[in-house]
């Protein structure tokens, strides 16, 4: 029931999302068509290419096209090589979706026990350190930490490529070995704010009544900690961690331009460059709805495992 | 007594932050007058020199040196930050308050189309806006308080939503205080500490987002010295020339350490219940 309800509340606001990418895309100042075409305009073909892509329709008949394509899968064709975007989409989403997968499972491996180290011995040196290491880390800006990396371990050291993908169809080690640096770049500022939140998470259960009634009874520092805290404490770091994963979906636009990966992100941002309305529009729209619903599924597995959330 | 005492061996964080974010817009401020060189003047003889004493962050492709330049972005940088941060309180704040003052339709009106700018990640909104507007320090600023704007409003919204219903606050209504009076002197008050720690974590990604985007070459327009730039820039050369991406990135990290050094202080100094034990 919760979780319907949930569901039911993301219709508009995916919606609200679509009309705001819509709209941003008509407030670019000029005739797209002269834009797109840029000094080859000529008046046959700006009219050619408006009604190509409509643009002589009135915005709401403009925008009720392109929303009953998106429901059938249908993102429309790119106003460059006239390639339909869904299947450009399509093409790169994965290379996307494997980065943010192995980078919130690197942060997941980094953070959490950097967190629940601190957490367990408060005011400790691995206390600090975690303290230390999450107010750095939230302050490393990604792409520099990419670029850092890559002069280190690629460009330095030639352990790893600097750039370039592989896809695992064709070798999946050399899949691996382009997607290390990349998701390591994504892994390493988030694992920052995962371990710092573990840590407030661990102590946050460590100073409840059941913790001391269990450390008062006699019980052992580390079965306090294993079977007390450490179960209380992995709600609120699995909701940190999902909402980490749909923060990344937003850091790989960086990434993926940096590491000259063909990803969606970059995908926007070349679009970006060159004007192509229609890709950046639709682009835009499938990151955003992914990272609504990351944080949508984070909050609904929220509600499942801790029943109080649900009547908020 | 011992409180105070610990009280002082935990104020050194958000002072160190304090300190460097004082230090950082000072020399930002003071740049042209500072003896650095001029950040534009362009020398092929002096082209990629390695950092040294007289000009400790090296000098760039075309002979500028790196730490005039790094000092000048920061005007943009800090400008660029601290106007985004309170164009959004300036816009979120009223918005939050008014939502969270009369709950009900005037909430819904407000809130939900904030919530669709805040169904996307910060980064892509910000670059979706810079696609549209075009490039410049001050279309960064506006995109970002766009951002942001949500966030802002949703901060005071809550805090009006939790202070409304304290005892003082029925108590002051009972005394015939109306709403402005009410929402100024008894409300706004204990609204504005969190926006005030938000503003300063706002600054801090402010930094870490007009970098990025100047980075991607959709934020500030090249004459313009900006730590984004500076770091494309230098991407052609950091083999030859480390330096050239090694202090611009240094640079970021210092400024966003600094706010967000001083946004921790803030949020338990100023909330000490919300404070997670240091």
């Amino acid at each position: 029931m919760y979780a319907a309800r949930r569901l039911i509340l993301a219709v508009p606001l995916l919606l609200g999302m679509s009309i705001l990418v819509f709209g941003l895309m008509r407030l670019v100042p000029g005739d797209p068509a002269v834009v797109v075409l840029g000094y080859k305009a000529t008046p046959e073909g700006v009219r050619a290419l408006r009604e190509a892509f409509h643009l002589d329709e009135p915005l709401p008949e403009q925008y009720m096209r392109w929303l009953a394509g998106l429901v059938r899968g249908d993102f429309g064709l790119d106003f460059r090589q006239n390639e339909p975007i869904g299947r450009m989409i399509l093409d790169r989403l994965p290379v996307t979706l494997e980065l943010t997968l192995l980078a919130t499972v690197g942060a997941a491996l980094i953070g959490i026990p950097l967190g629940l180290l601190g957490g367990a011995r408060r005011r400790g040196f691995a206390d600090r350190a975690t303290l230390a290491i999450g107010l750095v880390g939230v302050s490393i800006p990604d792409f520099w930490l990419g670029i850092m990396l890559m002069l280190g371990l690629s460009l330095g050291a030639g352990l790893l490529p600097s750039g370039g993908f592989v896809p695992v169809g064709e070798s999946l080690l050399e899949n691996l070995q382009h997607l290390v640096l990349p998701a390591l770049t994504l892994a390493l500022s988030r694992a920052a704010v995962l371990g710092r939140l573990s840590r407030a998470a661990v102590l946050d259960v460590a100073q409840r009544g059941f913790v001391q009634f269990a450390r008062a009874k006699g019980l052992a520092e580390p079965a306090v900690l294993f079977r007390h805290v450490l179960p209380n404490a992995a709600i609120p770091i699995l909701t940190v961690l999902g909402l980490q994963v749909g923060y990344m979906l937003g850091g790989a636009i960086v990434v993926e331009m940096i590491f000259t990966l063909p990803g969606v992100g970059r995908m926007t941002l070349d679009a970006v460059l060159e004007r192509n309305y229609p890709v950046v529009q639709s682009t835009v729209l499938v990151i955003g709805a992914m990272f609504m619903l990351v944080n949508l599924a984070t909050d609904i597995l929220y509600g499942v495992v801790d029943p109080r959330v649900r009547n908020r | 007594m011992k409180n105070s005492v610990s009280n002082l061996r935990r104020a050194w964080l958000p002072l160190a932050g304090l300190a460097i974010v004082c230090v950082l817009a000072l020399a930002a401020l003071l740049a042209p007058m500072l003896p650095l060189g001029s950040p534009t003047d362009i020398s092929k003889d002096l082209a990629l020199r390695g950092p040294s004493v007289a000009e400790p962050f090296g000098r760039d492709d075309l002979g500028r040196s790196l730490l005039s330049r790094v000092v000048h972005a920061y005007r943009v940088s800090l400008g660029v930050a601290m106007t985004s941060a309170l164009l959004a309180v300036l816009v979120g704040g009223p918005l939050g308050i008014v939502a969270g003052y009369s709950e009900g339709l005037p909430d819904q009106l407000i809130m939900r189309p904030l919530d669709v700018l805040m169904a996307f990640p910060a980064v892509l909104l910000a670059i979706a806006l810079m696609s549209v507007f075009g490039t410049g320090a001050m279309l960064v600023s506006i995109a970002l308080a766009v951002v942001y704007t949500p966030v802002m409003a949703r901060v005071a919204r809550a805090a009006v939503l939790a202070t409304k219903i304290e005892v003082y606050v029925d108590g002051a209504r009972a005394l015939g205080a109306g709403v402005p009076r009410l929402v100024m002197a008894h409300i706004l008050p204990n609204a504005a500490t969190p926006m005030l720690v938000q503003a300063s974590v706002l600054m801090a990604i402010g930094i870490l987002i007009e970098a990025a985007l100047s980075f991607l070459g959709v934020g500030v327009r090249p004459p313009t010295p900006s730590l984004g730039l500076m770091l494309a820039d230098g991407r052609g050369f950091m083999v030859q020339a480390p330096w050239m991406v090694v202090f611009p990135g240094l640079a970021v990290m210092l400024a966003v350490l600094g706010f967000n050094m001083l946004a921790d202080g803030l949020r338990d100094w100023l909330d000490p219940q919300r404070a997670t034990g240091r």
